[in-house]
């Protein structure tokens, strides 16, 4: 069976997935620097060692992400937004609504059932309402972000966080801590204004089930319960959401590698 | 992400001959200005070149300043000048290059725009347009008119609305005659818009030309290029013997087969204004997919002149209102998306591009429903990007790339395509 990789260069991480048939076999994340080209070549190999496999094995590799031109050794590009929504139909296959949230960049993407694009709409260039801005909210709370998944349960009071600036949402944060607000009323207010972002977009390509939540913030518990709240949907999160873009970068190699054979 | 440098192979005779009259022009302008070639400052859409021609005035269209401006990458420091004064981020690019350059004392590198010595405010559909043009009355002490044009609201212009502005045009012409100290002169006026006509009707053809497959013209990227006679230039011989030639070499096209692509792949309608500071790269986005514009409704924005508003000269009057309310930029929403709708279907075309501007939310407005409309109500693919038609500080090149890589990858995987294979990739 062919073994195919899929490399996601994100804004703040590096994804490999090696596909092995339906069945994957390796994977890596790692964070990514400034060498761009390194850290995909990196990506591979750590991914590759998982799976106790060799370099000259892989048949094909195609690169997606911002950073996809970066994937030197690969030999498709596909944008993260047509990975993801392969992706999420490979894991999902009932997917019609991918909403992706990432280091960066939250993009709602519309599928058909083949899992190919409809239709997308993105957040525009600033970061709010991405993984970044749930980084540094976190950080003004005094939190790492992987620890923030499950605080905002215990909010009784949540808190209206308005501004859609990163770095004003910061010291929003900062004045309703001086203030006296529990981290936790402050969490689901920061995620409440998350998600209502995310709906605009959600919304721009048109909600309809099932929805599949994907890349890093989908990690994040609370955010997951926040977006069914609204959305009143179940929401199909798997444990491999951050990989979902390599995975769709693997399935896209596969598929036009086969095209080119049959 | 620096500029391409790459010119497009299939542009020729017709735009080495624009080239020379858009240097003719500003260096003819650089000189003019005072009693004896006064100045006239006029805006584009539905603009009254030929009425204030025939008094002997000089036109400077401020927004083809801006622009021209902005593809010479020095708006910038224009617009930095025009906030430094207090004008806000969220202000008209064009406005801000003008008041910034006016401040600065005139130069560009395309030549100096002399002050003017009157005020036209042909297109009062922008209030910020109207209040620019107040702005400039109170620096330089000048004679303002403001030309009230109602929207185009049915296709048929409303009679009502035409005996409206034929009504203002008389004033206009008294308020002329005042100015510049001479006499109307109608059968002068009947001449040039005989040029205008000839004019028109050589980049109406040119302009269909689009729906040929494969399409022999860039409807957008270059269309905008070949506004600058259409424009800037009505009513002179000189701007109708350019759309002959053009068409000629459209003509040679065919012939040849010198096409804007080398492999027309996906034909697309586009609206809006373009991001000029960014033209080349904006324009290259397109090119690697081998997507051509066979319509664009933007160069359509002085006039719509495709729609049948045309100058006539047995009817000079009449029908310059007819083009007033006609110009594209002066249609409502529900006119603009009908003739988008049209333009899909007479062009054949298999997908919309929009770019939206953030500095006009007048010409921007809507778009978000246009899009709407066309993918949920019509099933065209669409695509919405944003970026500014004059300030380089709002062209994200990954960011938009992005976005039209993937919009151009899900078209290609729709009809059984694949993925763009990576350059020099084994």
């Amino acid at each position: 069976m062919t073994l195919v990789a899929g490399v996601d260069i994100g804004s703040t991480t590096a994804k490999c997935v090696l596909l092995e048939g339906d069945r994957i076999v390796g994977k890596s994340l790692a964070p990514v620097g400034v060498e761009l080209v390194k850290d995909a070549e990196r990506a591979l190999a750590q991914a590759l060692a998982e799976a106790g496999r060799e370099r000259h094995e892989v048949a094909v590799v195609t690169g997606t992400g911002y950073g996809r031109f970066k994937v030197a050794f690969g030999r498709f590009t596909v944008t993260e937004i047509g990975c993801h929504a392969k992706g999420a139909h490979f894991l999902f296959p009932g997917t019609r609504v991918v909403l992706d949230i990432g280091g960066q960049d939250t993009k709602a993407i519309k599928v058909d059932p083949r899992g190919e694009v409809v239709d997308f709409a993105m957040n525009d260039k600033c970061a709010a309402g991405t993984g970044r801005f749930l980084d540094v909210c976190a950080g003004a709370l005094g939190f790492d972000v992987s620890e923030i998944g499950a605080l905002a349960e215990g909010a009784r009071h949540p808190v209206k966080v308005t501004n859609t600036c990163t770095v004003f949402a910061e010291s929003e944060v900062a004045s309703y801590v001086a203030r006296g607000k529990e981290p936790p009323d402050i969490l689901a207010g920061l995620y409440g204004g998350i998600v209502g972002r995310s709906l605009s977009l959600l919304q721009r390509v048109g909600v309809e089930p099932e929805v599949t939540f994907t890349g890093g913030v989908s990690r994040n518990g609370g955010m997951v319960r926040t977006l069914e709240r609204r959305l009143a949907l179940p929401v199909n999160v798997s444990p491999l959401s951050q990989y979902v873009g390599a995975i769709g970068a693997a399935l896209h190699g596969r598929e036009r590698t086969e095209g080119i054979s049959a | 992400m620096g500029a391409s440098t790459e010119e497009p192979s299939f542009l020729v005779s017709a735009r080495d001959r624009q080239r020379e009259m858009i240097e003719a022009y500003y260096a003819d302008l650089a000189t003019a200005g005072g009693a004896k070639r006064p100045v006239a400052y006029m805006l584009v859409g539905g603009n009254l070149t030929e009425i204030v021609r025939s008094f002997g005035y000089e036109v400077v269209f401020p927004e083809i300043v801006a622009l021209n401006c902005a593809i010479k990458h020095v708006s910038l420091p224009n617009i930095l000048q025009a906030e430094a004064q207090g004008y806000g981020l969220d202000v008209c690019g064009y406005v801000k290059n003008d008041l910034g350059l006016q401040q600065l004392g005139g130069q560009t590198p395309f030549g100096r725009i002399p002050p003017p010595d009157l005020l036209v405010c042909s297109f009062s559909g922008c209030y910020v347009y109207v209040k620019w043009w107040e702005a400039l009355a109170e620096k330089f002490g000048c004679p303002l008119f403001l030309l009230d044009v109602p929207y185009l609201r049915d296709e048929r212009p409303p009679t009502e609305d035409l005996g409206y502005i034929v009504a203002q045009l008389n004033e206009f012409i008294a308020f002329l005659e005042k100015a510049s100290d001479r006499r109307f002169d109608p059968a002068s006026l009947r001449r040039t818009l005989a040029h205008s006509r000839a004019a028109e009707e050589g980049w109406v053809r040119y302009l269909a030309s689009g729906a040929r497959r494969p399409s022999p013209i860039e409807a957008y990227f270059e269309a905008v290029f070949h506004m600058f006679p259409i424009n800037v230039l009505r009513g002179t011989e000189e701007a109708a013997r350019f759309y002959a030639t053009l068409n000629a070499e459209v003509d040679e096209r065919v012939r040849s087969g010198a096409y804007p692509v080398p492999e027309e792949k996906v034909r697309l309608v586009v609206e809006g204004v373009p991001p000029y500071p960014n033209y080349r790269t904006f324009w290259d986005f397109f090119r690697k997919w081998g997507a051509v514009s066979v319509a664009a409704t933007y160069p359509k924005v002085g006039g719509l002149f495709d729609r049948g508003f045309l100058h006539d000269p047995a009817r000079p009057l009449e029908s310059i209102a007819e083009y007033a309310l006609g110009a594209y930029v002066n249609q409502s929403w529900p006119l603009r998306r009908k003739l988008i709708e049209e333009y899909v279907r007479e062009f054949a075309a298999d997908a919309v591009l929009i770019h939206g501007i953030k500095s006009c939310r007048s010409f921007t407005a809507g778009q978000g429903d246009l899009r709407d409309r066309l993918i949920h109500d019509l099933g065209i693919p669409t695509l919405y990007i944003e970026s500014d038609h004059e300030d380089p500080r709002y062209f994200a090149p990954a960011q938009i790339k992005n976005r039209m890589d993937a919009f151009f990858e899900s078209l290609d995987r729709r009809r059984g395509g694949a993925a763009e294979p990576l350059r020099g990739a084994p």
